[in-house]
């Protein structure tokens, strides 16, 4: 079991993180959504409390409590008044040691699942960031749809909730962090309370391979009737956080759509006013993740802004960053990093991360020596061997009746573009 | 309140290197810009804010905390989207947006040029009541941020390109959260069907009708109108010198006159006698319900009790209304309840997303039970000390770092004229006890007719009623 702490007594606050190395990539084909359920059934009842009794509980002595299942970790968190400390502990203890499962409550849980997939049709750009995943990690864990269908969750039974807990939440599989008002040795004995309160027994291992980039560019069009605007959506594959190349991405990222005064901001809001936000990001996790453009136009500037963003992308592969844009956005990273490490809860954050995703031990230790030491050369051969601008998917949540056949026009070598009802599973 | 700390402040600090400091900046000599240090304002237990006035109106609050080097630097303007004319709507937003343009001596995309290469992180948001601009900074770069701030407060320059530029920005803003929202064009007929006459019936980002028309001279004029010393606050929280501040402050604004504001055309809502509701049609899977009761002012005495009394409803899963709606009956996926934190008398907003094959009136009925229960009777001690845990772990959660901590500061300045109002919210909020719930709650949901805007599956058209 590995413990990180970081004590500050500014605030009478202290947050606790339990994290598993596992996620919705352990998922049975057939039942996504599984490690989701499991992880929100352990605040359904345990031996001693019932469901509604732990939400008081919570809510008595100044908690917030909250869980969480990602592709690749799954985790806990607890924030509570320092006052509170050894209640939220023993709490803590409660659901992740001794969850009673109870199968009415499961069905509860399930109904209300499927509820939220219904609703999250409400949700344009979660639509569109699907489809995106969808069609990029295709065949891969990362594809599959974390909170499941309909389908699939009607699928799901008692056995297999607690199975999947068990794969997860045990003594060896724990990542634990402190952050805030409390210090070294209470947190010690909390971790002991907690560690102890879990089953020893093997995890099941986390075993993820690296993507394969999709064959040729692909158009995902998410059709959904009276759109006034679009969710576009751009990208292929980008870096793992153990590759070389991975922080000169970073930076040549924050180059074309990682600050206010960005190539993509520039071009596509400032001078056109075609979208409110505009932006790229390069995201972590234990193997090579998505890298993504984003932006949201009218629908009446969908197509030409599809075509704008692409010639951005080619021009940036092609000529990369100029040096002047290199010492700016490697100034910006540097001096913005005090904001990553303002509070003992981000500060602990980061040590949680590493263990949580297998990151390089010094990955964020020596982040910042890793950007200042980014050359032109390194960022414009990370774009050049990083990112293929022929192998990319563009995800699109809009009319298709309206807007679908000038998209598809605007990019150059689509094959026929996949198009899907927003209600579609 | 704030005098009697003002006054035991003053006494413990007697004496000290910072006082004589602060001493010396009030009395700065004839033909020179002063700040006058108007005292100090305990912070909870360790922190505290100290207050001063330059001659030319504008207000600076400071809270130092140094538990890490970055600090917060905000800029509070009292006005918001309430001030705007008929037909002008969407203006104070829009000016929002033109003030990271261009400026005197300074090219349009510079100001975020050097904020970023600060490593800033910067940006703004405009309500009803009241705009604000932020920087969160390293502490080294806290002087730069003082002097573009200081241009920005008074060196605008609106030309027609870059206006109709920003007013497409806008109108994407407006589709993303409005048009194509469901949630947010339900929360803007709400507004406008619970409000006749105060400006609170109309939405800050503005009637796209509104948008498209506005120019620059009118931004200009809401500029020169607005944005003045006299009509701000500024807010630094973070590692810094605290006379280092005032001294930079004072200089860098002192070329900024103060303006006659004013008087606010301010049209007091009628009471609301009947029911108002509206049926719209949007391709959602599910109806969805807003429900709004006319509530307090944030100064109003009962506006604790009543954000306590919705917290014991709507405040998470062991709330009154998400247990009976979402998981006993399970006709619900979503039920929030809100009091608006509003300068003038707001609305307790309600809002419900029902389940497939249930409806919005199924919704409303069981809504209305859990309104009248506690009309009806008081809550019970258990519900009132959850309710308080929540709200001490919620402000307690705001004040982790110094951007939220200029954030409650300004906030609480600006709509209630106190910098330390968050701490006497907590206060306040730790003296409610049940009686105050009861009456709150027959004052707020006993007759008062509601406003209902509910939301059907269909294809956009408008069903009315």
């Amino acid at each position: 079991m590995k413990v990180h702490v970081e004590t500050s007594p500014a605030l009478p606050l202290v947050t606790i993180l339990a994290g598993f190395r596992g996620g919705t990539v352990l998922d049975p084909p057939g039942k996504e959504g599984l490690t989701r359920i499991a992880m929100r059934m352990i605040r359904r009842g345990t031996g001693k409390r019932t469901a509604m009794q732990i939400e008081s509980d919570v809510d008595r002595i100044g908690a917030d409590l909250g869980e969480h299942a990602g592709a690749s970790s799954s985790s806990v968190s607890m924030d509570v008044i320092r006052r509170s400390l050894d209640a939220g502990v023993e709490l803590l203890c409660d659901v992740l040691g001794a969850p009673s499962f109870d199968e009415a409550e499961l069905g509860k849980l399930l109904r209300e699942a499927e509820s939220e997939i219904v609703e999250a049709r409400n949700n344009d750009r979660g639509l569109c960031v699907r489809a995106f995943r969808r069609t990029l990690f295709e065949g891969h864990p990362f594809g599959r749809r974390s909170s499941g269908t309909i389908d699939s969750l009607r699928r799901i039974t008692r056995q297999d909730v607690v199975d999947q807990v068990g794969k997860l939440v045990t003594r060896d599989n724990l990542v634990l962090a402190f952050a805030g008002d409390v210090d070294a040795d209470t947190a010690a004995r909390a971790a002991e309370r907690i560690s102890a309160a879990l089953p020893d027994r093997a995890a099941a291992p986390r075993v993820i391979p690296d993507p394969a980039p999709p064959a040729g560019r692909r158009l995902v069009f998410v059709d959904k009737p009276n759109r006034t605007q679009t969710q576009i959506v751009i990208g292929g594959l980008g870096t793992s956080a153990h590759d070389d190349d991975h922080v000169p991405l970073l930076v040549a990222s924050t180059v074309l759509g990682g600050t206010f005064t960005s190539r993509l901001m520039k071009e596509v809001r400032s001078k056109r006013g075609w979208s409110y936000g505009a932006s790229s990001s390069l995201p972590v996790d234990v193997c090579r993740e998505a890298f993504m453009v984003w932006t949201h136009p009218a629908a009446a500037d969908a197509s030409a802004c599809v075509a704008l963003e692409l010639d951005l992308l080619e021009a940036w592969r092609a000529n990369g960053v100029t040096a002047r844009e290199l010492a700016f956005a490697k100034r910006y990273l540097i001096r913005s990093h005090a904001f990553e490490v303002d509070t003992p809860s981000k500060r602990v954050q980061r040590r949680f991360a590493t263990d949580l995703f297998d990151l390089p031990q010094d990955y964020y230790d020596r982040f910042l020596r890793r950007v200042e030491e980014t050359t032109l050369e390194a960022a414009n051969e990370a774009i050049r061997r990083r990112i293929d601008t022929e192998r990319m998917v563009v995800a699109i949540t809009g009319t298709f009746g309206e807007i679908g056949e000038a998209v598809a026009a605007a990019i150059p070598g689509v094959k026929e573009p996949a198009v899907m009802a927003f209600d579609q599973e | 309140m704030i005098e009697e700390k003002r006054s035991r402040m003053a006494t413990s600090r007697a004496g000290t290197r910072r006082d004589r400091g602060r001493a010396a900046l009030a009395t700065a000599g004839p033909g020179r810009m002063a700040a006058e240090y108007e005292g100090t304002v305990p912070y909870g237990p360790r922190l505290g804010v100290a207050q001063y006035r330059l001659a030319n109106g504008l207000r600076l609050l400071l809270i130092e905390d140094h538990s890490a080097p970055v600090a917060a630097y905000h800029t509070w303007f009292r006005v918001g989207s309430r001030h705007e004319r008929p037909g002008k709507t969407g203006l104070a937003h829009l000016l929002e947006h033109l003030m990271f343009n261009e400026f005197e001596g300074l090219p349009a995309g510079e100001f975020d040029r050097r904020m970023e290469q600060a490593g800033a992180e910067t940006n703004a948001a405009t309500w009803v009541d009241w705009t604000y601009y932020y920087e969160h900074v390293p502490a080294s770069q806290l002087g730069m941020v003082i002097e573009l701030e200081a241009r920005r407060m008074g060196k605008l320059v609106l030309q027609d390109a870059l206006v109709q530029s920003e007013l497409e920005v806008v109108a994407n803003e407006r589709r993303y959260r409005v048009e194509d929202d469901v949630d947010g064009t339900v929360n803007e007929r709400l507004y406008a069907l619970a409000f006749t006459r105060h400006g609170y019936a109309n939405p800050t980002i503005g009637w796209m009708q509104d948008i498209q028309g506005l120019t620059a001279d009118d931004c200009a004029r809401f500029y020169r109108t607005y944005y003045a010393p006299n009509n701000a606050v500024i807010v630094v929280a973070g590692h810094f010198d605290e006379l280092r501040v005032v001294e930079r402050v004072t200089k860098a604004y002192g070329y900024l006159d103060p303006v006659e504001l004013p008087v606010e055309d301010k049209r007091p809502e009628p009471p609301q006698t009947a029911v108002r509701s509206e049926t719209l049609r949007r391709p959602t899977a599910t109806d969805k319900v807003a429900m709004g009761v006319h509530g307090p002012a944030m100064g109003d005495v009962d506006h604790a009790p009543l954000t306590l009394l919705c917290d014991v409803l709507f405040g998470g899963r062991a709330s009154r209304v998400h247990r009976e709606l979402v998981r006993d009956r399970e006709i619900a996926i979503e039920v929030r309840g809100w009091v608006s934190t509003f300068e003038d008398p707001g609305l307790v907003e309600i809002q419900l997303t029902a389940r497939e094959g249930h409806s919005a009136e199924e919704l409303i009925d069981a809504v209305e039970t859990e309104l009248a229960k506690v009309v009806e009777a008081p809550v019970t001690q258990e519900e009132v000390e959850r309710a308080k845990a929540r709200a001490e772990l919620a402000l307690v959660r705001e004040l982790e770092t110094c951007g939220g901590k200029a954030e409650q500061i300004g906030f609480y300045d600006v709509v209630l004229g106190d910098p330390g109002g968050a701490m006497e919210r907590l206060q306040r909020y730790r003296r409610v006890e049940r009686g105050d719930m009861l009456r709150a709650a027959r004052r707020y949901f006993g007759l008062q007719p509601r406003t209902v805007v509910t939301v059907k599956p269909g294809d956009g058209t408008e069903a009315g009623e």
